[in-house]
């Protein structure tokens, strides 16, 4: 049905548009649509998992079964005799370092010795066909000696070491102003936040090609591919200039796509077979592959004074980071120093810790560290109003943050911090009307369509977050992306390694490019790691440094376009403009279009973009380690069904600090996307590990939402308030609402229940009320 | 040519992917496509490792995720006999070939309306369009939408055996296990009661689209007999009866009337439900009580809503 509406509806426009052919969208501020969208849609798009080779082998990673055990022996032989293998590797086949990681090499390529989570890659295998590499990873006989696994994040502080680097990864004890202070109202909490997994719908796949100088190219969905490259190298034991990573048909990304795990050996078994040699996940090693959000566990006492204004807070946070630290210290600096909120706190203690334990290990996923301390201080917050007996919003309007406040790590915020206007834009826009004053087959009662919900049981409740993010990478890292422009007959190519990973990258360097010279014609060039680096896809980065970088490149071309012609005219080129393919000088006197001013010729130019510097937070979780920051509010209306504990989440009202609109349609896209995330982590999305195991690995077990769980998104207002320090003024804008859903659904359905809803995403038992 | 996508044919036979792995002899694989039920009997009897396949939704997850391999499979898809559905005195007589998709049409609904609606939940309309009433029997699932309702209504299962056989099986004694499918027999049909009354069917799930049960329940009235059964699913491997709350809430209803029923019944009747299908845990031995752990107490104040519901929406 939806088919052929979809069809009626490409017909109505295409007759529409026939009398005067429209101009295409361009440049900055235009909607223009994506460049793979349409070959997304038809199905035509190559991901990494349509990946083909002559002669290609097949790969089977033999995964650990247990979260914690002693490994006594690995026999492969019998696994090796099977007709088809061809190869099977070890730790004992690695030829270069045997640790790899994104911050710090404490993770095995293989098991050797301990396996410290359940799918631990232990084995692979090469083979002539996918059963047969599969069988024969079975058939690889691992004698386990099973130890009692740490799976809880409080019982790892005086466990065993689980690793030789301890079981603590960092420790942040943030300390602010006066621990004597105290407020005339004290409200505590205990809450903990549930394992959401980045559950990539195009589960991970790659295909490594052996190449004739020794080395090794790996055609893979990286949203990182330099560091993969290195490494891989590192492991490989042989020089980066000779791994190449090629980026390959990114099914979308919300956290890093990836897993070491699985390419590292691709490329090793590429090695030692001198053959193609291809995997594709299937969906439950997907799950035991790729890092989770952190689980985390928040103690917090929040002092506030009559009014209602907060005069201290005192924070424990506990991630548990799973068995690898990965990116764990930087969650963990998100989590601390975001742990107020968007709020004026004057005084602030919190003690943060990422721990070691025998869980999936968590790392990066799209607002990691700030979502969990949101969920914690939006309660808080609820909390404080309920005592005073004032509106949640109220409460939080009072104690909102504006440009030149002083965060808990004693940075100032120097960029536009426009947290009361986002506020009181979702708190003043009209709510959804209630279903008794619409047609009876219209309701959408909570537990769907055909459930049980019963309209005399469904209480509706509005509740608020309010959420910050950082942009960039935070203290210290050297935030750094090149770019190169080339143009030739009359057109743009940008090569820059930032991987369009859904995010909109490559739009935006069209639009970016467009903009600057003029030129409509814009194409971006694959990427991969003979292009200079340009960073991880995370933290809104590639808006900001990848985005800054090609507009650097592109005014560098300009110049070179226009100085002969300033020269000749004997005008400076600022005098000149471009438009729509036609360079005018300010006075009209000189008319050309930039394909004469090209004159065949072929232009380059390569920019880099480093924002300024960051420094890494003290001893005392001080420093002003943020670049950027970008905030959101988030009304949320949800009617419980309060027999059951079913919840729907009616509407979503969002007002979004966004600097400035790139791309009207994707910008919408974004927080859409971001808003459906959150609603995930809020409701349904929890990876269940009991004793480390994880279990339902599948996409019945993990649900993530649908068009039925997803509410009324509703945009309220994009402030445009120029971050003067990033290119355009923009501000990256998929993170920030991930991490205030949860926590104004969370708000909400304490509104309609009366409960205190301690716990994400929401239990039904936490949700019934009578 | 390493990017795009695969050459066509790429399989079997091709040079590029050679296929003498061990396991290749055995799982070379034969799908036969009977057109009568007969017919698919005989195949199975002729196969003894054949394992029949009608919409596949559970047995293909299964072969996927590489916990089955068929040695051969039998196609129950073309069986146009068991696609439909008969009349029988007083009995509706359901093919097992039916999928969920046309059991949720409005016509069907009209007949068992119960089945009509566990058929609409039955999950996504992928899934309800391949997923057929039989496979829901013979998977027997804890969460089979379905289930409930069948033992609800007292469903007979006629099973097709070799040799043309027929025999008759309550759908409660398959589910229980008490009897079992024999080698080489098929779910042919399903016989139902048409009882000429209000049905309902309810099913609480984590989430507002489509996902398995938590806990549901069918409750049927009975007029003819002056009954109420109601079976609850999700909660045990099989639907469970709860017989004594089903008599004595038939007694209170005024059947001559209206079918009216007090409103403290209705809440009286979801507590006796829920008490009798997750049963309070045995004293500890000091003679206290145990308290249900709060997972499972949720559980049963959830069937104690559906089926006040349940019986509030029928009565009403």
């Amino acid at each position: 049905m939806s088919n052929e509406a979809a069809a009626t509806a490409h017909t109505a426009t295409a007759v529409e548009t026939q009398p005067g052919p429209e101009p295409l969208p361009h440049g900055i501020g235009a909607s223009l649509p994506s460049a793979e969208s349409r070959a997304k849609t038809e199905g035509t798009f190559p991901y990494a998992a349509d990946l083909w080779a002559e002669g290609l082998l097949w790969a089977a990673v033999l995964r650990s079964p247990h979260a914690h055990a002693r490994i006594v022996s690995i026999d492969t032989s019998q696994a090796r005799e099977m007709p088809g293998v061809r190869s099977v590797v070890t730790h004992e086949d690695v030829p270069g370092q045997a640790l790899h990681g994104r911050k710090t090499a404490d993770r095995p390529f293989f098991a050797s010795d301990v396996v410290r989570h359940h799918g631990e890659p232990i084995a692979a295998v090469a083979a002539d066909h996918p059963d047969t590499a599969r069988m024969a990873a079975a058939a690889i006989f691992v004698e386990y000696e099973v130890l009692e696994p740490v799976t809880d994040p409080e019982k790892a502080f005086a466990a065993e070491p689980l690793h030789p680097d301890g079981n603590l990864i960092r420790h942040i004890p943030l300390r602010h102003g006066d621990p004597e202070a105290a407020g005339e109202l004290v409200v505590e909490g205990l809450y903990r936040i549930g394992r959401q997994d980045p559950a990539p719908i195009g589960a991970e796949a790659g295909l490594a090609v052996p190449r004739p100088d020794g080395g090794v190219e790996l055609y893979i969905a990286s949203t990182d591919p330099h560091t993969d490259r290195d490494m891989a190298a590192s492991c490989y034991g042989i020089d980066p200039d000779i791994v190449k990573v090629v980026v390959t048909g990114v099914p979308g990304a919300t956290a890093d796509r990836e897993d070491a795990g699985f390419h590292l050996p691709l490329g090793l078994l590429a090695l030692t077979t001198g053959c193609p040699v291809k995997l594709t996940a299937t969906r439950e090693e997907s799950f035991l592959g790729h890092a989770h959000r952190h689980p985390t566990l928040l103690r917090y006492r929040h002092h506030a004074d009559a009014e209602g204004k907060l005069v201290k807070v005192e924070a424990q946070v506990l991630l548990d980071a799973g068995a690898y630290a990965d990116t764990s210290s930087d969650a963990l600096a998100a989590a601390v120093s975001f742990a107020c909120g968007p709020y004026v706190v004057p005084n602030a203690f919190i003690e943060g810790w990422a721990v070691r334990t025998n869980n999936p290990p968590s790392g990066h996923v799209r607002g990691e560290g700030a979502m969990q301390v949101c969920a914690a201080y939006e309660a808080q917050m609820d909390k404080i109003a309920k005592k005073l007996g004032i509106d949640p919003a109220e409460v939080r309007l009072r104690n909102a943050m504006a440009t030149g406040d002083i965060l808990p790590t004693g940075q100032t915020v120097t960029c536009p911090a426009p947290v009361a206007e986002l506020l009181a834009a979702v708190r003043d826009f009209p709510l959804p009307e209630l279903p008794k004053d619409t047609p009876e087959d219209e309701w959408l009662l909570p537990g769907g369509p055909e459930g049980a919900g019963e309209p005399a049981a469904v209480r509706r409740g509005v509740g608020y977050g309010l959420g910050m993010v950082q942009l960039l990478g935070a203290e210290g890292t050297d935030e750094v992306s090149t770019a190169t422009v080339k143009v030739h007959d009359g057109v743009a190519t940008v090569i820059c390694a930032a991987v369009e990973t859904g995010q909109g990258f490559s739009t935006l360097a069209r639009q970016i490019v467009q903009e600057t010279l003029g030129i409509d014609d814009v194409r971006v060039a694959p990427v991969d790691t003979d292009q200079p680096p340009a960073g991880p896809s995370c933290h809104g980065r590639h808006t900001w440094v990848s985005g800054g970088a090609v507009e650097r490149a592109a005014k560098m071309v300009r110049t070179q376009l226009l100085q002969p012609l300033a020269h000749k005219f004997g005008m400076s080129t600022e005098l000149l403009q471009i438009t729509d393919g036609k360079i005018t000088s300010y006075d009209g006197v000189l008319s050309t279009t930039v394909t004469e001013a090209m004159d065949g010729k072929e232009l380059w130019a390569t920019a880099q973009c480093r924002p300024h510097p960051t420094e890494p937070l003290d001893e005392a979780g001080q420093g002003d380690a943020f670049v950027g920051m970008a905030f959101c509010a988030i009304r949320a209306v949800v009617d419980v069904d309060i027999e059951i504990g079913s919840v729907r989440v009616v509407e979503l009202a969002v007002a979004q600090d966004v600097g400035r609109i790139l791309n009207p349609t994707q910008l919408k896209v974004r927080i859409e996307a971001g808003v459906t995330q959150g609603v995930g982590a809020a409701l349904t999305e929890n990876l269940r590990t009991p004793r480390g195991l994880v279990r339902h690995p599948d996409l019945t077990g993990y649900a993530l939402p649908t068009a039925l769980d997803t509410p009324d998104i509703r945009i309220v207002k994009l402030v445009e308030e120029r971050d003067v320090v990033a290119p355009f003024g923009a501000k990256a804008a998929s993170a920030v609402p991930v991490v205030a859903t949860p926590a104004a659904v969370a708000s909400a359905v304490r509104a309609a229940t009366g409960r205190p809803v301690n716990r994400l995403p929401i239990r039904p038992q936490a949700a019934v009320a009578t | 040519m390493r990017t795009a996508r695969k050459p066509p044919g790429i399989g079997k036979g091709q040079p590029v992917l050679s296929t003498h792995a061990p396991q290749a002899a055995h799982t070379a694989q034969t799908a036969t496509l009977p057109a009568t039920l007969d017919e698919a009997v005989e195949a199975l009897a002729a196969m003894p490792a054949a394992v029949p396949v009608a919409g596949g939704t559970d047995l293909m997850a299964s072969v996927n995720a590489g916990l089955l391999r068929p040695a051969a499979l039998v196609g129950l898809g073309r069986i146009s006999e068991i696609r439909g559905w008969q009349y029988q005195d007083g009995h509706a007589l359901l093919g097992a070939g039916l999928t969920h998709a046309r059991v949720g049409r409005p016509d069907f609904a009209a007949l068992i309306p119960a089945l009509a609606a566990a058929a609409r939940a039955a999950g996504p309309p992928q899934i309800r369009n391949a997923g057929t009433l039989g496979g829901n029997i013979a998977t027997a699932g804890p969460t089979g939408d379905t289930l409930p309702v069948l033992a609800a209504l007292e469903a007979v299962l006629i099973i097709a055996g070799p040799g043309g056989a027929r025999r008759e099986v309550p759908v409660s004694h398959l589910l229980a296990g008490m009897d079992m499918l024999r080698p080489g027999e098929l779910i042919g049909f399903v016989r139902l009661p048409l009882l000429h009354a209000p049905q309902v069917f309810l099913k609480a799930t984590g989430r507002t689209g489509p996902g398995r049960a938590t806990a549901s329940v069918a409750l049927v009235l009975d007029p003819a007999r002056r009954g109420v059964r109601c079976a609850v699913g999700a909660v045990a491997p099989m639907p469970l009866r709860p017989l004594e709350a089903e008599q004595w809430v038939a007694s209170l209803i005024d059947w001559d009337g209206e079918r009216t029923i007090v409103p403290e019944a209705l809440t009286a009747f979801g507590e006796y439900v829920a008490a009798a299908c997750i049963p309070d845990q045995p004293p500890a031995e000091d003679g206290s009580p145990q308290p249900l752990p709060p997972a499972v107490l949720h559980l049963r104040r959830t069937v104690a809503a559906l089926a006040r519901r349940a019986l509030g929406r029928a009565l009403s």
